[in-house]
């Protein structure tokens, strides 16, 4: 394997990682002893989500080589996916507030 | 010297040592195109699920929160490393078999294997624990939907390492090595990986 | 393969019943034919029953009382046993859907077993995927004074069977994927192989349907019903349109099947 190929895929991994890192710590009580409703951390929680899965298909899974099509639909499910979930919850939530 | 294959997209396939510093090739599915097609659908339904998921979390966001708690997020944060790592080793694979390095490639795919392993394994070490806890199915809503996606999920995992197999099969001997049947497999597994990825996010850590 | 292949057809002539009894006298794939159109017919008739005459598809709700229960066997007598009397009378029609699937295996490069068992399985599933509902909700409806704990009993055993049960499916679907995925010859393609799997996880799915009385894993919820019916729905267009074009694609030879 070139080194490039290997490095990029070992930098991805990387990064994948620590967001994964990251993304828990941001959920994390941080002191508090209930968990309690938080729109900033779930959003930014699938948002980073969102940034990994791109990764994966497009790092992983060859995408950003492969035909625009295929592209395409990967990042419209994913946009559609986040934007129902979003959506939802910050609707919903906002009932409850 | 360098080989130009060509795919059922009718792409050029760039050996790697014309690419150095470029990307392998353009316009190349990897693999059959009827695993992409596949992995589609899949990603449709569990948005599906994911989606009816966050309708039923936000009509009883305490409830929810509450049960959340008992999770062990720690294994789950566990769970999604193995899983990348895997994914990672499986990429790694595909790029070998590409360069004919058989050996590297066939080691690789059986540490993805053994890490599909080591993922089921801790999710039963999680899912009796919590057991122990009375923690189950019908307990509340909540972890109806945790041992719903994570089983389904465990499920796909379970397909994945046959299709793994599959790539072991090939890169065994010779007279087989399909790099379209090994680039398959690795979609297909990439896939399980990235499900995990929102499944985790959406049951252990969102507020 | 039919003895007049020897010698040259006439033409097609114009006119519906000119061409139907040239079909009929000429065309080699007269009951490959028959038996697809019988699968389409029983489908759709399947469907207007189940959902328009029956009221089965969308369920009612597992969760109401007694008296609720009897009440919706009111309000479906005539419904329930006329659409199931329909079923009862076109039933072995499923035995169509079976043999063409069955005959596409026998056409693929994998053993003849592939086909056999998948006959042996699905010739009983019908049993479990709407006859025994059909009976248990006839009986239900027969004899609107009945005892309404034997009504609700039955109710619960009509809905089990149709939503909860299947591993009969299962079983049959995960024959017909490997038979699909092994084949050299291309009779079916591949992403038909893989979207087996999708229905083998649906049959899954429905298992909750046994715990839960209500919610979205409930027999008529979001997740065991509606997204599984969904793909449900999506895996049989899938197969009658791909076994239409396996028909059209029949050359009644051996190995690769032309595209």
């Amino acid at each position: 394997m070139t080194a490039s190929s290997e490095r990029r895929l070992f930098t991805i991994l990387l990064v994948l990682s620590a967001i994964t890192l990251i993304s828990w710590w941001i959920g994390s009580t941080h002191g508090q002893v209930d968990f309690r409703l938080n729109g900033p951390v779930t959003c930014g929680v699938i948002l980073i989500a969102t940034v990994k899965v791109r990764l994966i298909i497009r790092e992983f899974m060859e995408a950003r080589h492969a035909p625009s099509w295929l592209r395409r639909i990967a990042d419209a499910w994913l946009v559609l996916l986040v934007g129902s979930l979003l959506a939802i919850y910050f609707i919903g939530v906002g009932f409850h507030a | 010297m360098t080989e130009a294959v060509a795919t059922a997209a009718g792409a050029r396939f760039v050996e790697p040592d014309e690419r150095i510093g470029r990307s392998n090739a353009v316009d190349y599915v990897p693999g059959q195109t009827d695993m992409w097609v596949f992995v589609l659908v899949e990603a449709l339904i569990f948005a599906a699920y994911f989606i009816t998921y966050m309708i039923c979390r936000v009509q009883d966001p305490e409830l929810y929160l509450r049960s959340q708690q008992r999770l062990n997020v720690g294994v789950g944060v566990a769970n999604t490393l193995i899983l990348l790592v895997s994914s990672w080793f499986m990429a790694r694979c595909v790029q070998s078999a590409r360069e004919k390095r058989y050996d590297v490639a066939l080691r690789q795919v059986l540490s993805a294997l053994m890490l599909g392993f080591l993922f089921i394994g801790l999710k039963l070490v999680d899912w009796s624990r919590m057991v122990g806890e009375g923690l189950e199915l019908s307990t509340n809503e909540f972890f109806s939907f945790y041992y719903f996606l994570t089983a389904i999920h465990v499920l796909h995992v379970l397909f994945g390492m046959v299709f793994l197999g599959v790539a072991v099969y090939q890169l065994r001997s010779p007279l087989r090595r399909s790099q379209e049947i090994v680039e398959t497999s690795a979609t297909y597994w990439h896939m399980v990986d990235f499900l995990w990825v929102m499944i985790f996010a959406l049951l252990y850590v969102i507020r | 393969m039919r003895a007049v292949a020897v010698q040259a057809a006439p033409a097609l002539p114009s006119g519906l019943f000119d061409r139907l009894v040239w079909h009929w006298r000429y065309n080699p794939k007269l009951e490959l034919w028959i038996a697809w159109y019988a699968m389409v017919f029983f489908y759709n008739l399947f469907g207007v029953v189940f959902v328009g005459m029956t009221r089965v598809m969308p369920p009612p709700k597992p969760w109401w009382d007694m008296p609720r229960v009897v009440q919706w066997f009111n309000d479906n007598h005539s419904g329930l046993l006329v659409g199931f009397g329909i079923i009862f009378l076109v039933s072995g029609l499923t035995a169509a859907c079976n043999a063409l699937i069955g005959y596409s295996m026998r056409r693929m490069s994998i053993s003849r077993a592939f086909a056999y068992s998948y006959i042996a399985i699905y010739s009983v599933s019908a049993l479990p995927g709407m006859l025994l509902t059909a009976i248990a909700l006839t009986v239900g409806a027969m004899r609107p004074d009945r005892d309404p704990e034997l009504i609700y009993w039955l109710y619960d055993m009509g809905f089990m069977c149709f939503i909860g049960t299947m591993g009969i499916f299962l079983i049959g679907t995960f024959v017909w994927m490997i038979a699909v995925l092994i084949d050299k010859n291309r009779v079916l393609p591949k992403w038909f192989g893989y979207l087996n799997i999708c229905n083998l996880i649906t049959e899954f799915v429905v298992a909750t349907s046994w715990v839960f009385k209500q919610g979205v894993f409930a027999w008529n919820g979001a997740i065991a019903f509606w997204i599984d019916t969904a793909v449900f729905a999506v895996y049989t267009v899938a197969f009658i349109v791909l076994l239409m074009k396996m028909i059209k694609r029949e050359d009644f030879g051996d190995g690769p099947l032309a595209a």
